[in-house]
């Protein structure tokens, strides 16, 4: 179970396992390259900028209804999370245009996953703060709004800065890959 | 649709970054940082010989009627650059507000003039002009010391007064930003008839800001990259402890936010500069929403990576201070980002 309530990963016990070699993807060996590539596209999938484009205009529908859109320090706010949306959403053409061209986009194509699952909790959060004690409810709740998704995902959305290689992870990839800079020194042996 | 530049757009950019490099590099920065004026006198003849004054100005007065997004390009190599010139102001409000004036000879000569970059016409919003008079004093007028002529706009009309003329007092302030300077000029006892009446639109005054505004950003961004560039090339030399700093999480980590902040700006800068092309009605929210986020997102990012250097950072050998200054002045001048927001705000949600 995790922290949402929901039970959406699990512990998988093998025990005597055996696979047909025929099963095997990629050759012997080849496992970590098949298991980046894999995890490259769960990157980007994390990181598809529609759903948060659908993120802030739910926001906006919480903020029109409460009233508080009209409040500078509210709109002030909204208006970054606009900003930063605006930018990953045009970012995802230039990378898709990349990919079509067959053309590298460096450190550009490694950035996605940390921006847009930070992105879609600053989001929730202000979804939260816009809705104020009613924040507090969960699913199942009388009162609760929108079938309580927003405390939900803002919970999810915090997991998935984690899961996928956690924001600090992403950060030593464009480090190194994006940027060029030395791997942390290997502890010498005590 | 493709997204991003076009093939003869990153010639454009390769040919300016190649110009500014190898022409107004930051020695050549530095001397007009630390001259008396800031003023760089040869720069807008050799932007001219270049073509960069020109992006916006019909052929047929000696431009080559390209659009913001090349005009944006210039922009942002400029900024990188650090180069001492206004050029949102000289060489984007200007001859866009001129665009609009009406037809006529004076119109097509300080047009040519722009392109050649033999005339700086800075312009003067908003001017303070009441009942047949000019008079009043106006605040951080951009190279006001060096202009040929002030392009006056008041309600969408625009009026060109000589500079030369008696009535006329300009003081210069002293700017954070050496590359670029600021002026108080103070009209008085001038006869609105000592200007040269030359019509214009508020929808000419309204799109020629959002271009300017558009040029502010894209500076902004050029600055915040040169910056994260010279950070970065430093982490990967400097040791200390007996590392490389960027081999250190801490170092590296700030690095890498800022990269993942400062690159999809560039992306929105695109889409905008594509809007204002395109006379999309979206420009009115972006154009200001662009030039707050850039803005914002170039001062974060001069703010971290000035610290990459150390105790270097902060001096005045180091070159990041030029682009922290650049940053800051791009960021305040003709709206900062909190007013910005405001103003995007207003038009998407009311």
């Amino acid at each position: 179970m995790t922290m949402t309530g929901d039970a959406s990963f699990n512990e998988v016990f093998f025990t005597d396992v055996r696979v047909p070699a025929t099963n095997v993807v990629g050759r012997p060996g080849q496992g970590w390259e098949v298991g980046t590539y894999t995890l490259r596209y769960e990157r980007n999938m994390l990181g598809r900028s529609n759903a948060t484009e659908s993120y802030l205009a739910g926001c906006v529908d919480i903020l029109r209804e409460t009233g508080l859109i009209d409040s500078p320090v509210y709109r002030d706010r909204l208006l970054k999370l606009e900003g930063r949306m605006q930018a990953m959403k045009y970012h995802q053409l230039r990378l898709l245009t990349d990919r079509l061209k067959k053309r590298d986009s460096g450190a550009g194509g490694l950035i996605v996953k940390l921006n847009n699952c930070q992105l879609n909790y600053d989001i929730c959060a202000l979804a939260i703060d816009g809705m104020a004690e009613r924040g507090v409810l969960k699913r199942g709740s009388k009162h609760v709004r929108d079938y309580g998704n927003w405390q939900r995902n803002y919970m999810y959305s915090l997991g998935l800065i984690i899961g996928g290689g956690t924001a600090q992870i992403q950060k030593n990839i464009i480090g190194e890959r994006g940027l060029g800079l030395p791997r942390e020194p290997k502890p010498a042996a005590a | 649709m493709d997204f991003g530049l076009t093939q003869p757009q990153e010639l454009l950019r390769d040919s300016i970054a190649r110009f500014l490099a190898q022409d107004v590099g930051i020695e050549r920065v530095r001397r007009a940082m630390e001259s008396e004026s800031g003023r760089d006198e040869a720069i807008h003849g050799q932007l001219g010989d270049q073509g960069i004054t020109g992006l916006l100005i019909d052929m047929d007065l000696g431009g080559s009627e390209l659009g913001m997004q090349e005009a944006a390009i210039a922009a942002q190599e400029i900024g990188r650059a650090a180069a001492p010139v206004n050029f949102h102001s000289s060489y984007v409000l200007a001859p866009l507000l001129l665009a609009g004036a009406d037809a006529g000879d004076r119109k097509s000569d300080l047009l040519e003039g722009i392109a050649e970059g033999r005339s700086l016409i800075t312009p003067i919003l908003d001017a303070p002009i009441d009942d047949g008079q000019i008079e009043g004093t106006v605040l951080y007028v951009p190279d006001a010391a060096w202009s040929d002529a002030f392009l006056l706009e008041t309600g969408g009309s625009l009026y060109l007064l000589d500079a030369s003329i008696s009535g006329i007092d300009i003081t210069s302030l002293e700017t954070v930003d050496d590359t670029r300077r600021v002026a108080e000029v103070t009209f008085s006892g001038l006869d609105l008839g000592a200007a040269e009446s030359l019509g214009g639109s508020a929808e000419n005054t309204r799109r020629a800001v959002q271009a300017a505004q558009i040029a502010l950003g894209a500076d902004a961004l050029g600055a915040a990259q040169k910056g994260l560039h010279i950070s970065v090339e430093y982490a990967k030399e400097r040791k200390q402890f007996e590392r490389i700093i960027g081999s250190f999480q801490a170092v590296k980590h700030i690095c890498a936010e800022v990269l993942a902040e400062v690159d999809p700006v560039q992306s929105l800068l695109w889409h905008t500069a594509d809007a204002w092309d395109g006379g999309s009605d979206e420009i009115d929210h972006l154009a200001p929403l662009l030039k707050a986020h850039a803005t914002d997102v170039a001062s974060q990012a001069v703010t971290m990576t000035t610290q990459v250097f150390g105790g270097m950072g902060f001096t005045h050998e180091c070159d990041m201070h030029i682009f922290y200054k650049r940053a800051g002045y791009d960021r305040q001048m003709m709206g900062n980002p909190t007013a910005l927001r405001e103003q995007a705000a207003a038009v998407m949600y009311g």
